[in-house]
């Protein structure tokens, strides 16, 4: 019994890359483009930053060329962001694009979808948001209510979608709803998906308003809004199939446990002046990322060879964002009024442990993952 | 250094036929000897040792030519999980990967005496104890001389050994060598170096190996036995305590992967190996606490038992963690080696990649 594909050294290829990335990163933190944050692939939203990785060809990366792309491996995709994570760089203007839009559209999208978005979302000028969580459907996906009706050549829209990232400021989002009536006995049944333009009419967006005063979530709210049926993603009734196989995409990747590094780099360096730097809880922390970093390393070998990997991707998420967690909370308690710190630690510890509340929730939450896990484990 | 045909980073590819060979061993041994390690003198069987090295199995990873069977750590590792998983407590590591090893690596002959290890203190320094003194013919012997580590293939007639065990039965012993009259042979400080972080990382192997297994036997457990109307494993509360166990199990064995892979693709000289052996060693202890409690807790009080057998799981693993430094001494030191590489390359030090 194995959860989770063995992890292995990545070899020498991949440090070119790594490399490149990074002299890029020193010569933009050097320029003062960006400060390095936690959670900038939710909160950081910098859309010329996101036009310079294009610019370099580290957006939709997988994408193969004659859709515009680079043609490059999932593995090269997986080191890019890796770098920029650890980095705190802003990447949240096309991550939702590129993390999850760009594999969908080119397992499921028609021929006019791809030629519509993916050459536009390698460019760095195309931004999507997510469409799955409602009002009443949080980790229940399969209890959506958004409902679409069949129109003469296309659909008809209406629901309300929440915790939308970034909607505000993306083209479009891909929205998960019924076009079945439920049937008890069958709740994966009769759900379809469709990309929908955010600045359609009847589409309102509304912010959500997070408890530090930022704005980053969104309610959308869809009011008989035409989809026309070139805009139905995949098939009618396969919705469930299609959302789940984004999610281990989505679940798994480094964003699940690097969203705080930059906290634990600035730790190393701003708590060494209180021996900090002896603290075996640093080191715990520091263990578990670059186990994580492993772990995580394998399930993109997995997605790579074109498994589904959910259990795996659950592992890595319920331990990654724990371990996110965990770092917040541990410069948090050595962090206190008789410390003298600079506004920049204090900026991005207030921003860690704010942000924190949704590193376990955001993306199926760990109580929901473990239930994953214990399938995986023949249990359920 | 890397196995014939296999790939960087790709897994064990240890051959079928030697891993069920190894399972039928072990599981025969445990099926016609059905008792729990109950203390001194229940580790280190003779006549299945003997079994073993006619197999080929006790000098695993001997070259050839001195009688070894040419293996290498990968097939070690699947030995000593095999090893764990049924209870079976024997010099195998000590002997093989370390007590011959150095010897072969020093040029000096290896015959059927079973071997351990014994680094002498220095002056004025604690020794611990060292594991199968007491049941070993020979004592790999090394210890400093002020300007060098010198070694000798010592019988432990020569030496004045306490016995004593650790909490799961083996033989950890005390050993006084008084080396003043021998000479032995040098040893260059970079074996020395990666005899240290063969014995460490090859408790992490057993720690694995021991988390794998419990968290199996908590998932046999909770899918058979019937409360309440349902097995234990439809609650969601004991879903999520196997989750988590399996989980940090994952986890441990994720970096002690990784660990090995570089010490077989570096031959044990990789700049980030003391690194990532230390990440394992802290990844696999950690883990080796929420898996005893989350084991014990979905098997009730039997599992509490010397009967059942979770505990030869479990103790183990908490045995071994401690072994060759404890967890807190690993936590510490991967924290130092973090800060001495400073904020700009603390993630170049995780990737392993300069």
């Amino acid at each position: 019994m194995r959860l989770v594909p063995p992890a292995g050294t990545t070899g020498t290829a991949t440090a070119a890359l790594r490399a490149q990335v990074r002299e890029f990163l020193a010569e933009q933190l050097a320029a003062g483009t960006f400060t390095p944050a936690v959670d900038a692939w939710l909160c950081g939203w910098d859309e010329n930053f996101t036009r310079l990785l294009a610019q370099r060809g580290w957006l939709g990366m997988t994408v193969p060329e004659h859709y515009g792309g680079h043609g490059r491996s999932f593995d090269e995709r997986f080191i890019v962001t890796e770098e920029l994570l650890a980095a705190g760089a802003p990447v949240a203007a096309h991550w939702i694009a590129d993390r999850q839009i760009v594999p969908s559209l080119l397992k499921y999208g028609t021929e006019e979808q791809k030629h519509e978005f993916l050459p536009r979302i390698v460019r760095g000028e195309c931004f999507f948001g997510i469409g799955m969580s409602e009002p009443d459907s949080g980790s229940d996906l399969a209890s959506v209510r958004t409902r679409a009706m069949r129109l003469d050549g296309g659909w008809s829209v209406s629901g309300t979608k929440v915790w939308t990232s970034g909607a505000h400021r993306a083209h479009a989002f891909i929205v998960l709803a019924r076009t079945e009536p439920v049937d008890p006995a069958h709740r994966h049944a009769g759900l379809s998906q469709f990309i929908v333009d955010l600045r359609a009419p009847g589409v309102d967006v509304r912010p959500i308003i997070s408890m530090n005063g930022g704005h980053h979530f969104n309610e959308v709210i869809l009011d008989d809004v035409f989809i026309p049926d070139a805009m139905v993603f995949g098939r009618i009734g396969e919705g469930w199939t299609q959302v789940t196989s984004e999610l281990s995409f989505e679940r798994s990747g480094p964003e699940r446990f690097l969203s705080t590094f930059p906290v634990l780099t600035d730790a190393v360096e701003h708590l060494a002046v209180q021996g900090i730097a002896r603290d075996a809880e640093l080191g715990r922390l520091v263990a578990r990322v670059t186990g994580l970093h492993h772990m995580s390393t394998a399930v993109a070998d997995a997605l790579q060879r074109g498994e589904a990997p959910d259990v795996p991707a659950a592992v890595v998420k319920v331990l990654g964002t724990t371990v996110e967690g965990d770092i917040a909370d541990f410069a948090d308690l050595r962090t206190g009024d008789d410390i003298a710190t600079g506004d920049s630690w204090r900026d991005l510890l207030a921003h860690a442990v704010d942000q924190r509340s949704g590193f376990t929730l955001r993306g199926g939450t760990n109580e929901v993952l473990r239930g994953v896990i214990a399938r995986g484990l023949g249990m359920r | 250094m890397r196995a014939i045909g296999m790939p960087p980073g790709a897994p064990s590819g240890v051959d079928s036929d030697l891993i069920d060979m190894i399972e039928s061993v072990f599981a025969d041994y445990r099926h016609a000897h059905n008792r729990a390690d109950s203390g001194p003198g229940s580790a280190c069987d003779r006549a299945l040792w003997q079994r073993l090295d006619t197999l080929g199995l006790v000098r695993l990873t001997g070259a050839e030519e001195f009688g070894g069977s040419g293996a290498s750590w990968r097939e070690s590792s699947e030995l000593l999980a095999a090893a764990v998983r049924h209870g079976v407590r024997l010099p195998l590591a000590e002997h093989d990967l370390l007590a011959c090893w150095l010897l072969e690596a020093t040029g000096q002959p290896v015959d059927s005496s079973i071997r351990a290890v014994h680094i002498v203190p220095r002056a004025g320094r604690p020794g611990g104890p060292t594991p199968w003194a007491g049941v070993a013919d020979r004592l790999v012997v090394l210890w400093w001389t002020g300007t060098q580590y010198r070694l000798a293939d010592a019988d432990v007639a020569a030496l004045t050994i306490t016995p004593g065990t650790n909490l799961i039965g083996e033989p950890r012993d005390t050993v006084q060598a008084d080396t003043s009259q021998w000479t032995g042979q040098p040893v260059a400080p970079e074996l020395v170096t990666e005899l240290k972080r063969k014995a460490a990382l090859l408790r992490s192997i057993q720690v694995c190996a021991a988390l794998d297994g419990a968290v199996a036997m908590s998932v046999a457990h909770a899918t058979s036995r019937t409360q309440f109307g349902r097995p234990l494993g439809k609650f969601q509360a004991i879903q999520n305590l196997v989750a988590d166990a399996a989980a940090e199990a994952a986890l441990a064995r994720a970096a002690t992967e990784v660990a090995l892979s570089t010490a077989l693709e570096s031959g044990w000289t990789s700049e980030y190996l003391g690194f990532q052996i230390a990440v394992s060693r802290s990844c696999a202890g950690h883990a080796a606490s929420v898996v005893t409690r989350n084991a014990h807790q979905v098997h009730g009080a039997i599992g509490t038992t010397h009967e059942h057998r979770l505990h030869e799981l479990t103790r183990a693993a908490l045995t071994w963690r401690s072994e060759n430094g404890s967890v807190h001494f690993w936590d510490k030191r991967i924290s130092a080696v973090a800060a001495a590489a400073g904020p700009a390359q603390l993630w170049a030090l995780i990737t392993a990649t300069p």
